[in-house]
């Protein structure tokens, strides 16, 4: 029973173990002036790489923390010349950790490279493509096929975990502000400290 | 198809103008002399929630040059009898101006385009305002526009035959305010595609954006093509299976040559394309704020200027080249002087409608207009599978166009390869 329960408590820290390289993903982020986002990409038990937010460096607004560490993945398994069978067998077992739920783009491309698990800190109320504006990882699982063409791979999605750490480091973010952000086309109302 | 022709794809899928839903609300007929008073205090204590796009007054025109004027009083109830239920204040109102109550039909939803208004306006006055998002060519496009719009998607569709094996999506990021090709890019998911145009390409678009801005779009889409017609496949009826935008999930059923060390599952057209676009931003603007730019500009003039006595008389003719070559800089800081946030003011133009990743990545740099000339049944994303564009909550919004490619631009150039074997 007392065995039983420590299991039940270690399954459940389970994700908050790899949330911590997540967050210090995200936090690097935040200190170089980057939206606050990072995450990891774990199989069995092992984180396999990271990745965080970069769209500012780059000056590619797609470059998020999801598809930095995806590229991580894809530049080392080319390098072991695995092949697209062998790259598509491993992401199957593939869990992401993620201190933000992906955007419609990144849900998109996790369900292309077929992930199987995603679990995320804060929702996305305005680009999330895991339930909050689009169901990308639900919506098309159960036509996967369709006259023999793959129509889409779901993947199971848990969200909601370390959310209020992940909505501080935005609101760190936003109070310093974005230096890359075009100029609002309304002035920002600078609100007095009270 | 016979001609071009560029048709908009709207926020919403289109409802016949004649099955727009409808809400009841209570009006009543009134004397003219009274209407005004009787339409302020209605906006005091009835207001239409929701429907602001109804008007509160109708004017009819009936037998004898009189005007017959009817006012809404309130939104009916939809539970019970609704002239039971009208609203205290407006009761008062309907028996101090004698008024007798009628229910009527008006649209739910303000019109969006301008027959959906002129329909809606059969039933009860609507106001219209086309999309407040103000992006060029939603109401139409010039003749000039037109063909500058017709000559890059031709571009674009020239690009996607241009690989070796496999017809693939293409991208086209233009600047439409010089009418100038910013970058290209073609699908690179799979181990055979070879990049090489591109690379080519990709420099002729560096030296064209620094040097001749003042180029005709057509004359340059025409130097395009003559660049490609040399490598056409047999195209459309070929399958389209190199296009990963219609088979995203493919990828892991491709047979992959294990040497091949250029395939990845996420590289579309237009992933690529705003890499490439990424880069370039960085290429000319190396640093971010413009007074460094300025330091840049001082210091290579300086560095020009020092040179070793032997090459004296040509470091003269080369500083000659060096202020021309300022001044026409200085010509193209009119349009480069502000650098771009990402691709805003960009087009991008896709041969084949893209899939939600690649759609929600030109969202994310913010591309103003999309011009896709092929819909996407397995997983379009701008109006055949997901509508995009559609998206209220997103923080930005371009506008999205088909472009409907004459037969014989696409068999024309079946002969030309045919030819040219």
């Amino acid at each position: 029973m007392c065995i039983a329960s420590l299991y039940f408590i270690l399954l459940d820290m389970y994700p908050f173990f790899f949330f911590s390289f997540s967050y210090s993903g995200a936090k690097l982020a935040l200190d170089s002036l980057e939206v606050p986002v990072g995450c990891v990409i774990v199989e069995d038990g092992k984180v396999i790489a990271s990745g965080r937010n970069r769209t500012n460096e780059t000056r590619n607004a797609t470059r998020h923390a999801e598809m930095e560490a995806i590229d991580t993945l894809l530049e080392q398994w080319r390098e072991k010349r695995l092949s697209t069978s062998e790259v598509a067998e491993i992401f199957s077992k593939c869990n992401l950790y993620v201190t933000c739920e992906p955007c419609i783009m990144c849900a998109a491309a996790l369900s292309i490279v077929g992930i199987e698990e995603v679990f995320y800190g804060c929702a996305n109320d305005k680009f999330g493509g895991c339930g909050s504006i689009l169901s990308l990882h639900s919506s098309s699982s159960e036509a996967l096929m369709s006259g023999g063409v793959p129509q889409g791979k779901g993947f199971k999605c848990t969200g909601g975990i370390m959310a209020s750490e992940a909505v501080s480091l935005f609101r760190n973010f936003y109070e310093q502000g974005n230096p890359n952000a075009p100029k609002p086309h309304r002035p920002l109302t600078h609100q007095a400290i009270q | 198809m016979e001609n071009w022709e560029i048709v908009h794809v709207p926020d919403n899928p289109p409802i016949p103008p004649d099955q727009q839903p409808t809400v009841d609300v209570i009006a009543s007929f009134v004397d003219p002399k009274v209407a005004n008073t009787l339409v302020r205090r209605l906006n005091q204590i009835a207001q239409l929630e929701n429907l602001r796009h109804v008007k509160r007054v109708k004017k009819k025109f009936v037998e004898g040059g009189r005007t017959q004027l009817s006012v809404i009083l309130c939104l009916a109830s939809e539970i019970g009898n609704p002239l039971e239920s009208i609203p205290h204040d407006v009761q008062e109102l309907m028996n101090s101006y004698q008024l007798s109550p009628f229910i009527t039909k008006v649209c739910k939803y303000a019109a969006l385009s301008k027959e959906e208004w002129e329909e809606q306006c059969k039933l009860w006055p609507t106001s219209y305002h086309p999309p407040t998002y103000n992006i060029d060519g939603i109401t139409g496009f010039s003749e000039e526009d037109s063909q500058s719009v017709f000559g890059f998607m031709k571009y674009a569709i020239q690009l996607a035959k241009s690989g070796d094996k496999m017809v693939v999506n293409a991208a086209v990021i233009v600047d439409p305010s010089v009418k100038q090709v910013i970058t290209t890019a073609c699908d690179q998911t799979c181990p055979w595609y070879t990049p090489a145009n591109n690379t080519t390409l990709e420099t002729y678009c560096f030296e064209k954006t620094e040097a001749s801005v003042s180029q005709s779009q057509s004359d340059g889409v025409f130097s395009y093509e003559t660049l490609h017609s040399n490598s056409l496949p047999h195209f459309p009826k070929q399958l389209n299976t190199g296009v990963c935008c219609l088979y995203p999930w493919g990828w892991a059923e491709q047979q992959s040559d294990t040497n091949s060390c250029s395939w990845h599952p996420l590289r579309h057209a237009a992933i690529v394309a705003i890499e490439s676009s990424a880069a370039r931003d960085i290429h000319l603007f190396p640093s971010l704020g413009k007074i460094q730019d300025k330091y840049a500009e001082t210091e290579h003039i300086h560095s020009s200027s020092v040179g070793s006595p032997a090459k004296r008389q040509k470091t003269h003719s080369t500083k000659v080249n060096d202020e021309a070559h300022l001044d026409s800089n200085d010509e193209g800081s009119s349009s480069l002087s502000v650098r771009p946030y990402l691709c805003t003011g960009f087009d991008i133009y896709l041969a084949w409608e893209p899939c939600i990743m690649c759609a929600m990545a030109l969202v994310h740099q913010r591309i103003r207009r999309i011009f896709f000339a092929f819909p996407n049944p397995n997983a379009g994303a701008l109006g055949t599978v997901h509508r995009l564009q559609g998206e209220r909550s997103l923080n930005h919004h371009y506008a999205v166009f088909r472009v409907l490619v004459p037969e014989e631009v696409l068999s024309r150039d079946e002969t030309a390869a045919a030819e040219y074997n």
